[in-house]
């Protein structure tokens, strides 16, 4: 009797999560795989069929404007260089504000802004930052610098570095944060027994910090990856919708223009799938090579 | 609202691409709004899409027969859409402090560009003043200078681009030359560069559709309007396109509601609508009763925004169009960003766009 109403309960607790999920999560999924497999495009959009695996022949064998091979590539490129950049400032950061230093709470405030600030409203601050005439980053370059302008949003890849540098600065704090706390959690005898022993500060890096960090910090970087390769905010405002000339594209902004540009619903649902896939894949081999779910201590 | 006290109407501001795939969406999933607002050149895909419903049978004849032509939407012989606005199209905009007599030929422009620079001076080899600016990165900004040199989007069946040919030659690099021979517009511009520029006082001219005046004369600038300079070599005035801008009805609205949405319809496209409209937007009336209005009469800046809708070219509403767009669109900036020839970004535009046609109705 007791079990059944402890069962009762649990399903009671649970039911609503699962129908949430169900809605959310599950239907869309499943919808956008009927999709893939469909022709739901502009012509056809009450009347679509099921073709099969017609779009994923055409995503990889067709020629499509951008080019899916060099926007694959270029979503590689965008999400090795921010996800390194985001940690390697993330986690010096962290261990800058690790130390005792004085007004340690501002300098932490000052760099957790970037992140408390709407993505939308940084891009677009940024994009105007990025004008070849009136921008303060070419003022910058050309009256303090001495250097000559950039031209940032009409040559593709000042265009694509402009909004690798937005999403860098968007992009470290949430690194900070995470390598801070890991940080924070290592016990401090530990770098003292070192001292004792005489490890020198890149001893004790390499041999302490690391390694304890990297439970926290592995699954952060997954995470990392995974937003950074599915950011469509960014590319999408920094460059307006992939200029110049689809040129900016990254694998996400592809499917978006794709599906509300274009209308080909089907052809962007087996590109998203598609993504999706590789996402997965990633993220399992990482995990596992990674041993990040194994203990620290 | 005084007849109908009992009913809220709520809107909902989109900008014009995001409404329509929004919209599009919504109207797809049996939702949206009981109304959309907006140019006609969408029509086409809401009409294949099934996204609303005609209106010959909601509004009598004679109802109709009291608006131009040109502002009730026919297409595959239903009416979808009803104007209350003809136009949406682009003019020369100038700034009276700058500009006494407005350029009428693309010479004569080049010239009061180069005079007014030079008469304001350069600081580290920029204009104080640009001669003139616009949003070169929208096609649709460049479509004057296409049809001022003999070209047009489509051939005469109405759905076949006709993009690679030597008018779009000629015409990228007549804009090209503006930029990078005669430095008479800035070295970027995008849509909120131009029109910050022009209500900073650092241009003196500007290309910009009916929408955007309104706001240049309540920033305090004194504004003049007029049409877009004849292309010598051609002997052709730059056309923009020009579309009207009206309503269409959601086909998912329930026969309950269709009244009161038609009630409200009919006071949105009201003479009392439509001449507050004018007066405050100085944009052309659809209501044939208005065009003799005095206040209409007497405005300089409309009657020469009359005459640029004279000298326009329809905005085709097929759904071809949107793949006209979105071909023109990276050859344009790639021709702009000097990244391709003039030639090249011809053929890769007629390409593109034979390829999304194909793609749209496969």
């Amino acid at each position: 009797m007791n079990t059944d109403r402890t069962k009762s309960f649990i399903a009671f607790l649970v039911v609503p999560s699962f129908l949430l999920l169900a809605a959310v999560v599950f239907y869309p999924f499943f919808y956008n795989l009927m999709l893939a497999f469909g022709n739901m495009n502009l012509a056809k959009m009450r009347d679509w069929q099921f073709i099969g695996l017609r779009q994923f022949i055409k995503i990889f064998t067709e020629p499509s404007q951008p080019d899916f091979y060099e926007v694959f590539v270029r979503t590689i490129i965008w999400t090795v260089v921010n996800v390194t950049f985001h940690v390697t400032l993330g986690v010096f950061l962290a261990l800058l504000l690790n130390q005792k230093i004085k007004g340690k709470a501002i300098y932490r405030t000052l760099l957790i802004l970037p992140w408390a600030i709407p993505q939308y409203i940084v891009a677009l601050t940024w994009r105007g930052m990025f004008n070849y005439e009136y921008g303060s980053i070419n003022l910058i370059l050309t009256k303090y610098l001495g250097m000559p302008a950039v031209e940032w949003l009409r040559s593709p890849t000042e265009a694509f570095l402009a909004c690798i540098i937005t999403n860098v600065w968007l992009g470290f704090p949430f690194m900070m944060v995470v390598a801070l706390g890991a940080l924070q959690s290592i016990p401090h005898e530990l770098y003292e027994a070192a001292e004792i022993d005489g490890a020198s500060w890149w001893k004790q890096f390499r041999n302490i910090t690391i390694p304890l960090i990297r439970p926290v910090m592995i699954p952060a970087i997954t995470l990392g990856i995974v937003w950074t390769f599915n950011n469509l905010n960014i590319v999408w405002l920094v460059s307006n919708g992939g200029e110049p000339s689809d040129k900016t594209h990254i694998l996400v902004s592809f499917v978006y223009k794709a599906a509300f540009n274009f209308y080909s619903f089907s052809y962007a649902a087996a590109l998203s799938l598609v993504i999706f896939l590789i996402l997965f894949v990633f993220s399992m081999i990482f995990m596992r090579q990674s041993k990040a779910t194994e203990a620290a201590y | 609202m005084e007849s109908h006290p009992g009913i809220k109407v709520q809107e909902l501001f989109k900008e014009t691409e995001t409404l329509r795939s929004a919209y599009v969406v919504g109207a797809m999933a049996g939702q949206g709004p009981d109304m959309v607002y907006g140019p006609s050149d969408p029509v086409g895909i809401y009409e294949a899409t099934k996204s609303i419903r005609p209106l010959e049978d909601i509004f009598p004849a004679n109802y109709l027969a009291g608006f131009d032509s040109t502002s009730l939407l026919w297409y595959h012989g239903h009416l979808y859409q009803i104007a209350d606005k003809i136009g949406n199209h682009l003019a020369l905009v100038y700034n009276k402090k700058y500009v006494q007599k407005p350029p009428e030929t693309d010479v004569q422009l080049i010239e009061l560009c180069k005079s007014i620079q030079s008469k304001y001076g350069y600081v580290a080899g920029r204009p104080n003043v640009y001669g003139i600016t616009w949003n070169y990165i929208e096609p649709f900004f460049f479509i004057p200078f296409y049809t001022g040199f003999g070209g047009w989007v489509f051939g005469p069946d109405g759905v076949t681009p006709t993009l690679d040919t030597k008018a779009m030659v000629d015409a990228l690099n007549f804009v090209r030359r503006l930029r990078d021979v005669e430095k008479i517009v800035p070295n970027e511009a995008d849509y909120e560069i131009a029109d910050a520029l022009f209500k900073d006082g650092k241009a003196a001219m500007l290309i910009n559709g009916d929408w955007s005046w309104a706001g240049y004369a309540q920033k305090g600038i004194d504004i003049g309007i007029a049409p877009l300079p004849k292309i010598t070599a051609t002997g052709l005035w730059c056309a923009p396109m020009t579309s009207p801008k009206g309503y269409s009805i959601n086909a998912n609205l329930k026969s309950d509601k269709l009244p009161m949405v038609v009630d409200l319809l009919k006071y949105l496209l009201s003479e009392q609508c439509q001449l507050e409209t004018v007066k405050s937007l100085n944009t052309a009336p659809t209501l044939k009763a208005l065009y003799h209005h005095p206040d209409i009469l007497a405005n300089e800046n409309l009657q020469n925004s009359l005459l640029q809708i004279a000298r326009g070219k329809s905005m085709p509403v097929v759904p071809e169009m949107r793949a006209v767009w979105d071909a023109m669109r990276p050859s344009y900036q790639a021709v702009m960003g000097s990244a391709r020839t003039p030639e090249q970004a011809a053929k890769d535009m007629q390409a593109q766009a034979l390829r999304k046609i194909r793609d749209m109705n496969e």
